[in-house]
């Protein structure tokens, strides 16, 4: 599928939820659901909370599309950071322990899944982020990964990877300053 | 964010815009950042542009359709439609009773007199749905002649039968689109001839027709969802 034509789709879409146009939510459901239902199952680990939770997320898409601007983000990272925020909201709120396991057991958060790959996957800018990981040190790589997949707070972070608090947040503030040096570059 | 050496101590809105868009923070520490963005547009401009430079990480998770009582929940929780859509969308499901042929022939025919002088050129975008689940999402660039598909609850067929899609212009006629597949999207081509009748209005539908598609040139199985194109 044409990821410009998507792209486009969504836009306009959020475009005319903003004007309440049920359909037009009805067609970003569409096209955007497995994607963020993906994330949030990845993120809570339970299949029915996963779901009370995808449909929060998109009555926030219904309530905020009018505040989506497209000339300052990408339809989807707009919904991807809608998606994770509601997710980390209901973990931080059950104050449920998710994946403390060690960060060593988790192959998939210390490289990239073997085989991944989607539209999103190919982009230049998709691209361009792995290259900037690529440049960083595996530890501030793997505390990153492991915060984006999993939602891990700090605290969770540091019992992971067996550090003391303090060095897991100057690990994480180092890495992305240099992302975003990376990124600009 | 010029200092590179020191990361212990407080940091600044940059580094808080950063662990908000990661998720690290928790407890007072979110909800203040949760606050200043709702204040501070900003600091709302640093979180975007951190969760746009992290999204492209999501690529990496396997998309999991979602059940269909997740769509019902939303649309129950949604405002009611204005009048005019919720008029037609009642109609069509009345219609069904008394079957789906006359019935989409029925609609397509009465929104061809309204909605005739639509624009030809703009993408189309339908959702096919049947039997109280939402099977494919499909959409048409009329420029480039193509008709992308993309599965959404669509289950395997149990008897082995296809998915099949159809187009069916106001004259209620089904034209074959080609073949669907339960766990990918298909880009199909748009003949020529059928390009002019991709129009909003029109309605896509999908049968389930044996292996290989439909030995007759009209569908053969059930109609299993159907839905009209729309602009977007």
């Amino acid at each position: 599928m044409d990821l410009d034509a998507n792209r486009s789709l969504i836009v306009a879409a959020l475009a005319r939820i903003a004007s309440g146009d049920r359909a037009a939510l009805q067609a970003v459901y569409r096209l955007t659901s497995p994607k963020l239902f993906g994330v949030v199952l990845r993120i809570l680990g339970e299949r029915s909370e996963a779901e009370d939770v995808l449909q929060e997320i998109y009555l926030t898409v219904w309530q905020k599309a009018a505040a989506f601007d497209a000339s300052r983000a990408s339809p989807m990272s707009w919904l991807i950071a809608i998606a994770r925020n509601r997710a980390i909201d209901r973990l931080r709120s059950t104050g449920r322990k998710r994946l403390t396991e060690s960060i060593e057991a988790a192959i998939d958060i210390v490289d990239p899944a073997p085989g991944a790959d989607s539209a999103l996957e190919e982009s230049e800018t998709s691209a361009k982020l792995h290259a900037c990981l690529g440049t960083l040190a595996q530890r501030e790589r793997t505390a990153l990964r492991a915060a984006f997949f999993d939602g891990n707070t700090y605290e969770e972070l540091a019992a992971r990877m067996s550090v003391p608090l303090a060095t897991m947040k100057s690990t994480i503030r180092r890495a992305m300053i240099k992302l975003k040096a990376c990124l600009e570059q | 964010m010029s200092d590179i050496r020191d990361h212990s101590g407080p940091p600044d809105d940059e580094l808080i815009a950063a662990e908000y868009a990661l998720g690290v923070l928790s407890g007072t520490e979110r909800t203040d950042a949760e606050r200043r963005l709702a204040r501070e547009p900003d600091f709302a401009r640093l979180v975007s542009a951190w969760e746009e430079r992290l999204a492209p990480l999501a690529a990496e998770i396997d998309e999991v359709p979602p059940p269909p009582q997740v769509w019902s929940g939303i649309a129950a929780a949604l405002p009611s439609q204005s009048a005019a859509r919720s008029g037609l969308w009642s109609s069509l499901v009345f219609w069904r009773g008394f079957g789906l042929a006359s019935a989409l022939a029925a609609a397509c025919l009465a929104l061809f007199i309204y909605f005739g002088a639509a624009n030809h050129n703009e993408p189309l975008v339908a959702a096919i749905d049947g039997g109280g689940h939402h099977h494919f999402v499909a959409t048409v660039d009329v420029k480039r002649k193509t008709v992308a598909v993309m599965p959404a609850a669509f289950a395997n067929d149990a008897q082995g039968r296809v998915p099949e899609l159809w187009l069916i212009p106001a004259d209620g006629k089904p034209r074959a689109l080609g073949l669907l597949q339960a766990d990918h999207a298909v880009t199909l081509t748009l003949p020529a001839a059928l390009s002019p009748l991709a129009r909003r209005n029109s309605v896509l539908a999908v049968s389930l027709e044996p292996a290989g598609g439909s030995p007759t040139g009209q569908p053969t199985g059930p109609v299993i969802g159907s839905g009209e194109l729309e602009n977007l």
